[in-house]
């Protein structure tokens, strides 16, 4: 999808409204949600596309706040695919990861062999102690 | 009649094979693999293709988006073309399922659950339903074997179920969500367990061992949750089975004396080709299965193939389910895995009437995903408000529930057993096809009232757990649409000719060379994951295959 210089600032512009500046997190165009992000999300789900492109004529020439609010009335789906471009952009930004505390689908080290907590602390010998709790085959 | 006899070699193409599988899903898997190693000549058919893991998407960046879409478990949402569309229009439950190579075990969770011994005594405990025609404990040695072929892990000793053989590979960590789910189950006194999953914690049987990315349902770039492209293929091409993929069935054929002949197929080029087999066995799950049968319409089978009984279709069970969702205040490192159980509960599995249902429900806790899963669960967005305005769900508001939720959410998944009924059915869509023009399946399933008062009071007792866990806030999804994971019952097991299609051996009463093993001829559900029984069960009618081979019927 090619979009132009205005159709990414419309398309930043109504992203503001979505994922605003708030306390210590940065507005959705402040990480480039309307640029490389964009970008990206869109080559990971083409079919998101035509709901960005609706989006973007919607909202065209008018106010963001109440653009975004009439595209949510009057389309749906393209507000839909509008705003899982835009918070799916911005959660794939580092800076945003770095600060909500997620490093991505990591592989933490674990020892297999490891005795859990459960089985030292008396958690699961509870369990065990209160006995079986299946119906028998009927004989 | 001919009986089979086996000689050690592989059916060449245009060869008739002693064995056509229909299907390379962990059943039909299962079937290879044991049918390849006692000398069968063994032809298998899939649809789809061997899985790449290079391209799963739990490396990736854009995990979270991938998984709403083209790694969606429901095939209409993927829309890919292998996948064949369903008409679920009528359908309270959307079916899912992935076709490839270890079928849809590629985008399971590997909840690797046994039925219990009452699931195969429905009938006689409860009153209700079906009893199977074999019992738990019949069934449990071909369970111990396929344990060790799938790789489990899990803690031996869980009293929900009877004693038997050690787990393969030691339980996997139940992180910090799995403990804070243990703690509420502990306070109330209530059975909770260490999760069993077919992810193994150290490497086996061609499996590497799990590194906890958490992205078990879109597909394991790591290689190691069990599916049969791994654990069983390997085994039955070295002992010279052949796979075809891209392969789509359009019709069983039969000859003149009613006995199955083969299969006709598409390839992937869209050419129709026909393989032959003295053997037929579908493994095409309980949609596919009967919709293969339905299909194969002929002056000597009018209603479909196997179909005397009227029962070919119907019966269709998908467990409903519901979703629990608990937030905390500790961090609960909710991206990590396995995703996958991290704990289990069948405290309310077994029947008590006084609760105003019959029958129960597994829980497994599951962590809360990435931050996209503040509002969604396994690829749907579910934990959103659909009627929310846009200032109440975005915004400030956003970044205050992913505050909020993000890193601090556990969920508790209910899988209740769905009872066996004929108006729930698989039938065949009068305009809609796949891409090779076959006509495709239609669902018409509506969920009963007991499953609908079962998920209720699961609810109620799950929100308990969570209290008593310290959540301070809960949200419930009741009754979730994309979850028909287990297709179930279409092809019903039993004695009786005229009231099931299939015998306690998986061989169609019609047919007598024509074999179901997949969850079709389950005569019930139970209520929990099927994956282990669905296995277990094929392995058990394989091995009577390949024990009475000198006495089975063949074209």
């Amino acid at each position: 999808m090619t979009l132009g210089e205005g159709d990414r600032e419309i398309f930043a512009g109504i992203a503001d409204v979505i994922v605003p500046a708030w306390e210590r997190m940065p507005a959705a165009s402040a990480v480039g949600v309307h640029t490389h992000l964009l970008d990206a999300v869109l080559r990971a789900r083409p079919d998101l596309a035509d709901g960005v492109r609706e989006a973007i004529e919607h909202c065209r020439n008018r106010e963001a706040n109440e653009a975004i609010n009439s595209l949510y009335r009057e389309n749906r789906s393209a507000f839909d695919a509008f705003t899982l471009v835009v918070t799916g952009g911005y959660y794939m930004a580092e800076n945003v990861r770095a600060l909500i505390g997620y490093p991505g689908q990591e592989s933490p080290e674990y020892d297999p062999y490891a005795t859990a907590q459960y089985l030292t602390d008396g958690m699961l010998e509870r369990v065990t102690r209160r006995g079986a709790i299946y119906r028998s085959t009927p004989r | 009649m001919a009986a089979v006899k086996p000689v050690a070699s592989s059916a060449r193409q245009g060869e008739t094979a002693d064995v056509l599988i229909i299907g390379a899903g962990p059943s039909g898997s299962v079937a290879a693999k044991h049918l390849a190693a006692a000398g069968f000549s063994v032809v298998t058919l899939e649809q789809g293709h061997w899985p790449d893991a290079n391209n799963f998407p739990g490396r990736k960046a854009e995990f979270e988006l991938l998984a709403q879409k083209q790694w969606h478990p429901n095939p209409n949402v993927r829309d890919l073309p292998r996948d064949y569309p369903i008409e679920t229009s009528d359908s309270d439950i959307n079916p899912l399922m992935f076709a490839a190579v270890g079928g849809s075990t590629t985008l399971y969770a590997g909840h690797w659950t046994p039925f219990l011994p009452s699931d195969f005594r429905v009938r006689t405990l409860d009153g209700i339903a079906d009893d199977w025609p074999f019992t738990y404990e019949d069934l449990l040695p071909y369970l111990e074997e396929i344990e060790h072929e799938v790789g489990v892990s899990g803690l031996p000793g869980n009293p929900a179920y009877p004693p038997q053989n050690a787990f393969p590979t030691p339980p996997l960590p139940i992180g910090r969500a799995g403990r804070k789910a243990a703690e509420g189950l502990d306070k109330l006194g209530w059975h909770w367990w260490p999760g069993t999953n077919a992810i193994p914690s150290i490497a086996h049987n061609g499996l590497n061992p799990c590194v906890r990315r958490g992205t078990c349902m879109t597909g394991c770039p790591e290689g190691a949750k069990s599916t049969a492209n791994i654990t069983h293929w390997p085994h039955a091409l070295k002992n010279g089975a052949r796979l075809v993929t891209g392969a789509r069935v359009r019709e069983i054929e039969i000859d003149e004396r009613g006995l199955a002949t083969g299969a006709v197929y598409i390839d992937e080029n869209g050419r129709e080709r026909r393989q032959k087999a003295r053997i037929v066995i579908l493994c095409a799950n309980g949609i596919g299965t009967p919709r293969l049968l339905l299909l194969s319409r002929s002056s000597r089978f009018p209603d479909g193939l196997a179909n005397s009984s009227g029962l070919v279709g119907k019966r269709l069970m998908m467990h409903p389910f519901s979703a629990v969702l608990g937030v905390f205040n500790d961090p609960l490192d909710g991206w990590q895995g396995p995703f996958g159980q991290l704990i289990d509960s069948f405290e309310f599995y077994e029947t008590d009437e006084k609760r105003g249902f019959v029958r129960g429900a597994k829980w497994g806790a599951m962590p809360g995903g990435g931050p996209l899963g503040a509002t969604s669960f396994v690829g749907s967005k579910v934990f959103a408000d659909e009627n929310a305005r846009v200032e109440d769900a975005w915004g400030a508001n956003l970044h205050k529930l992913v505050d909020r939720r993000f890193n601090h959410m556990l969920i508790y998944g209910i899988i209740g057993e769905d009872l066996p009924e004929e108006s729930n059915r698989v039938v065949l869509d009068n305009q809609l096809t796949d891409t090779d023009g076959i006509p495709a399946p239609k669902i018409i399933y509506k969920v009963s009232n007991n499953s609908d008062q079962m998920l209720r009071f699961h609810v109620a007792r799950c929100l308990e757990a969570l209290e008593a866990s310290g959540a301070i806030e809960t949200q419930v999804v009741h009754q979730m649409r994309d979850t028909g994971w287990h297709l179930l019952g279409t092809c019903l097991m039993g004695d009786d000719p005229k009231k099931s299609v299939v015998d306690r051996w998986g061989r169609t009463h019609d047919v007598p060379n024509m074999y179901i093993f997949d969850g079709s001829a389950f005569p019930t559900s139970g209520g929990l994951n099927p994956t282990a029984t669905i296995m277990s069960v094929a392995l058990r009618q394989t091995k009577h295959l390949i024990n009475e081979r000198r006495n089975a019927e063949a074209a």
